[in-house]
């Protein structure tokens, strides 16, 4: 059986961060990961924050890839940041950049799959210096320990092998937490749900539109209608070229009162604040005239179609001043006017062909998956024998008011997990006792774990601050006391240590409910806000045309089995699944596993493993 | 243990795929028109011995005889196997080369090669009317052991013998997997379905970095590649081109297409009527199928 020193499960970025960090260190570790290639499984909002907490000391993305700031491909710095609350057509806006901005360095919007094989590829690169690297395609199935105490691993694709350490960094839905019985599962509490959709925009179009240079970015936050009356909230990132349009509901206020996390993207695309912020110029394909020969009416369609095509394709880098450059580098045209002549003329040609040029919308990606409420779930000892988990897997996500912090702390975790694992490789003592306690103490010391712990009162003041000018009595009843008390300087002192007494357990049913997410927004709106209107309404693509132009590599059966079918939360399911896999029939739930994008929304009451290696769900996007 | 040498033949075929293949309005293969590839059966050739990269470090040397633009297929091969030497047999001599006219020249290009070849591979056949007998020929003028159809095979580094399953399959009975052992140096014509598989972390860890490899070195093929014509390869000139060729083709013939006994419709996928009509049909293929 072949032997290693340590294998990192899960190729995100909190696994990426250890095998460079492990790398760094001289030290050889391989990493495996599910999907057919790095990147492939991942998805977040998102935004990757850089921080300099005020005590303690954080490892920053760019602490763990010395090139980052120079060549990462992150999308735009985040430079506006605004709270939107909403009704109907009414819109209270908020500038929390404060917010943003507090104990940061930047926080750049990020898509994942780019970002994570840029990452992977800083990684193999050290990492191959010392015999280590990337498997991509490989599902862990199992993990079981030889009597010297070494993990064996087992895939559904290669021979077992044995490592000293293991740094499990699967996921919110890890499956290695669950075969070793390291923690419980996540509970509905612990957790939101996060759907959100890619949307196209040509690069200049988004820096007009939203007020920014090249190298700025805007994110938009929701509370309000558009919740549908659930606790949690829309965001709307700047990308260079695209959007991201997306969703982020506590969970167990879902099981509550379920609505499609589809349906509550819908509700966000047709605020028309967002309507008029996606809104681009779109062909529309006229119908064609059944009267012609088949034929005819064949060469009229593929010829529609390819020149929507090129249309689409040739616009968005003219809309781009580096599209423009590369088009002119390729030496296929000579100025920006060649290229305008150039698309004009495809123009002309569509709307001889019928086509005309309306207001909508263009989505490049639906996706979905469960965000760890580290306030809630963190696991107070992250590590089971000689497994350490890190990030999601962990339970580790900094989730205070818009905020949220996955990607930071798992990048941390990374480091400090691998840290640990090169001291014990030095020390050559891989016990629980040694390994995995020196790590849960390090962890501790995370300026990160304070954040998941208390309230911080300078970070609530800025909230406050934004609050200041709004009527106490929409605040209401329910409030107006405390954030009296929080507004004055000696007292919010004794009101933050009074709060942190308390402890989250307590503090966050009050503070986490309908009336901070849905009913003081919409009377903030109503009172307040000033009314917004679109030129158009989006045509939102169905469910099944978002999964329908997903990528999938299918897998024959079915990664997900039902144990109860009919149980009362899988009947919920039917709702609740983002992919709508679960359908009813005679009071029984049966799924059909092909279009699941591997968010863990049903792994409560089912036997969840993710699929096997290349199989599943392949985003583009992330 | 010493080191393991492998050559691969390969050819640069017409691409038949969908949007790259051409024909004259007689049916016959417009090769003007039609973009050039690798070669699939010699593709999985490239396959094979990167296999042996991975498996046993192999150094690997690639040989084509073809007009100048074949370096494309060269350039293709690299990418697949990581090989670190392109050699590309080109001169107006040898056209019009029936397969042992190729068979010589290809046997010249792999003395010429750095290393001495242990094993040598060459796709099941061409898919553009060449039937075959390139690599038996090229074996034969070797000298080496003729391996044909090959689905997978071992080498022992110490004993210097390879293991190779065969997959034999004869008209009216079941497919046969046979398992024979030869000393190097051996000629492999490997089979169309013949794929690498690798079970091992360290094999895996071996896989993904030469294939980067392959990536840099494809993106500079050029550093690897040798142009040789007749003189600079030093053939035999009666033996190559068509005076080394037997054979010759003085007449063509196309097989009548059969009429076909499926009729194909147009459906407009827009009308639910039409659509109605598809779905009626399939039920009634279906209800035919179903064994009672
Ligand atoms: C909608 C949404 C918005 C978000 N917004 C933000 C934000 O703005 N800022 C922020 O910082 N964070 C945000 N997050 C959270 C952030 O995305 C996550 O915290 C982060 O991506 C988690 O990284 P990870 O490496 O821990 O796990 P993942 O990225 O989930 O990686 C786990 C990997 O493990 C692999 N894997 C799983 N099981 C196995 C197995 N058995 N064998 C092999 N491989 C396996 C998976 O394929 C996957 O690639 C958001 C999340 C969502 C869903
Ligand atoms: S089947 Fe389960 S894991 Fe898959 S998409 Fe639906 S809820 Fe998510």
């Amino acid at each position: 059986m072949e032997k290693y020193d340590v294998a990192i499960i899960g190729g995100g970025s909190a696994g990426l961060a250890a095998l460079k960090q492990l790398s760094n260190l001289g030290k050889q570790a391989i990493l495996l990961e599910a999907g057919s290639e790095i990147g492939a499984k991942n998805i977040s909002g998102g935004i990757l924050y850089s921080k300099k907490p005020q005590k303690g000391t954080v490892v920053n993305v760019e602490d763990v890839y010395e090139n980052f700031l120079n060549d990462a491909p992150f999308e735009r710095k985040i430079t506006k940041y605004i709270l939107h609350s909403t009704s109907k057509d009414k819109v209270y806006s908020m500038d929390l950049t404060a917010a943003h901005d507090y104990q940061s360095n930047f926080g750049y919007s990020v898509l994942l799959h780019k970002l994570n094989s840029w990452f992977a590829k800083q990684a193999i690169e050290s990492a191959e210096k010392f015999g280590g690297g990337i498997i991509p395609g490989v599902h862990v199935k199992s993990i079981t320990w030889n009597e010297s105490g070494n993990a064996i691993i087992q895939t559904d694709e290669l021979d077992e092998f044995e490592v000293k350490a293991v740094i499990a960094a699967d996921g919110v839905n890890s499956e290695i937490a669950d075969m070793v019985d390291a923690r419980p599962k996540f509970t509905p509490t612990q957790l939101y749900q996060g759907v959100k959709v890619i949307v196209k925009l040509p690069e200049e179009i988004i820096e007009k539109r939203f007020g920014i240079s090249s190298d700025e970015g805007a994110a938009h936050l929701f509370a309000g209608d558009i919740t549908l009356n659930h606790i949690g909230g829309g965001f709307l990132y700047t990308n260079s070229d695209t959007l991201s349009v997306g969703a982020v509901y506590h969970y167990h206020s879902q099981l509550t009162n379920p609505s499609e996390p589809s349906a509550l993207i819908d509700a966000l695309l047709k605020n028309p604040m967002i309507s008029e912020f996606i809104k681009d110029d779109v062909p529309i394909k006229s119908k064609i005239d059944k009267s012609l020969p088949q034929e005819e009416q064949l060469r009229v369609r593929f010829a529609m179609a390819k020149h929507i095509k090129n249309w689409n394709e040739i616009r968005s880098s003219y809309l781009s001043s580096s599209g423009r450059q590369r088009l002119i580098d390729s030496g296929k045209y000579k100025t920006d006017e060649d290229i305008k002549t150039r698309l004009d003329g495809i123009e002309n040609q569509l709307t001889k062909l019928g086509v005309s040029f309306g207001s909508d919308y263009v989505e490049a990606e639906y996706g979905a998956k469960l965000v760890p409420d580290g306030k809630r779930c963190r696991m107070q000892k992250p590590f089971f024998k000689n497994i350490l988990f890190v990030g999601d897997a962990a339970g580790r996500g900094v989730f205070v008011g818009p905020k949220i912090e996955g990607l930071n702390v798992g990048i941390d975790d990374g480091v400090r997990a691998a840290n640990a694992v090169a001291r014990a490789i030095d020390k050559n003592d891989f016990s629980a006792n040694s390994l995995g306690e020196y790590y849960s103490k390090e962890t501790e010391n995370s300026p990160y774990t304070t954040d998941m712990k208390q309230i911080d009162k300078n970070y609530l003041k800025i909230f406050l601050d934004a609050t200041k000018d709004i009527p106490k009595d929409i605040i209401g009843s329910r409030y107006g006391p405390i954030l009296k008390m929080m507004s004055n300087e000696r007292l919010r002192g004794i009101a933050v240590k009074f709060a942190n007494i308390l402890g989250y357990d307590k503090l966050l049913p009050m503070i986490e409910s309908e009336d901070t997410y849905v009913k003081i927004p919409i009377q903030l709106a109503e009172r307040l806000g000033n009314t917004v209107s679109s030129s158009y309404s989006p045509s939102i693509p169905s469910l099944a045309d978002r999964i329908g132009n997903l990528s999938y590599n299918d897998d024959h059966s079915s990664h997900i089995k039902v144990l109860n079918p009919n149980s009362e939360f899988m009947k919920k399911m039917v709702t609740l699944c983002p992919a709508k896999c679960y359908t009813e029939e005679g009071g029984n739930v049966i799924i059909q596993h092909e279009g699941c994008v591997d968010c863990g929304t049903c792994s409560q009451e089912t036997e969840w493993k993710h699929p096997r290696g290349e199989k599943g769900i392949h985003y583009k996007y992330g | 243990m010493g080191q393991l040498n492998i050559a691969v033949i390969i050819k640069l075929e017409p691409d038949f795929s969908e949007g790259n293949v051409s024909y004259n309005p007689d049916g016959t293969l417009n090769r003007a028109e039609t973009k050039n590839t690798l070669g699939p059966h010699s593709a999985i050739a490239a396959h094979a011995a990167f296999f042996g990269k991975v498996m046993y470090g192999a150094k690997v040397s690639i040989g084509t005889m073809g007009p100048p633009m074949a370096d494309l297929a060269l350039q293709q091969a690299q990418q697949i196997s990581d090989a670190e030497e392109l050699h590309l047999y080109s001169d107006r001599l040898f056209a019009g080369a029936d397969t042992l006219g190729t068979a010589e020249v290809l046997k010249t290009g792999i003395h010429k090669m750095k290393e001495k070849m242990d094993i040598v591979f060459s796709g099941h056949r061409a898919s553009d009317g060449e039937t075959g007998q390139t690599g038996p020929q090229t074996a034969w003028k070797l000298g080496f052991t003729f391996l044909g159809n090959v689905i997978s095979y071992t080498v022992d580094m110490e004993t210097r013998i390879l293991r190779a399953k065969r997959l034999i399959s004869l008209q009216g009975t079941p497919n046969i997997i046979e398992e024979i052992e030869a000393p190097l140096p051996v000629f492999i014509s490997i089979d169309p379905t013949y794929k690498s598989s690798f079970d091992k972390v360290s094999q895996r860890l071996a896989f993904h970095k030469y294939q980067k490899e392959a990536t840099e070195r494809a993106d500079n093929y050029k550093d690897y590649f040798t142009m040789f014509n007749a003189k600079e390869l030093g053939v035999d000139e009666t033996l190559v081109g068509l005076p080394g060729s037997p054979t010759i083709v003085y007449k063509v013939e196309r097989v009548p297409k059969s009429t076909a006994t499926r009729k194909a419709e147009v459906v407009d996928g827009s009308d639910p009527e039409q659509i109605k009509k598809v779905v009626a049909k399939m039920k009634e293929a279906l209800d035919a199928m179903v064994i009672k």
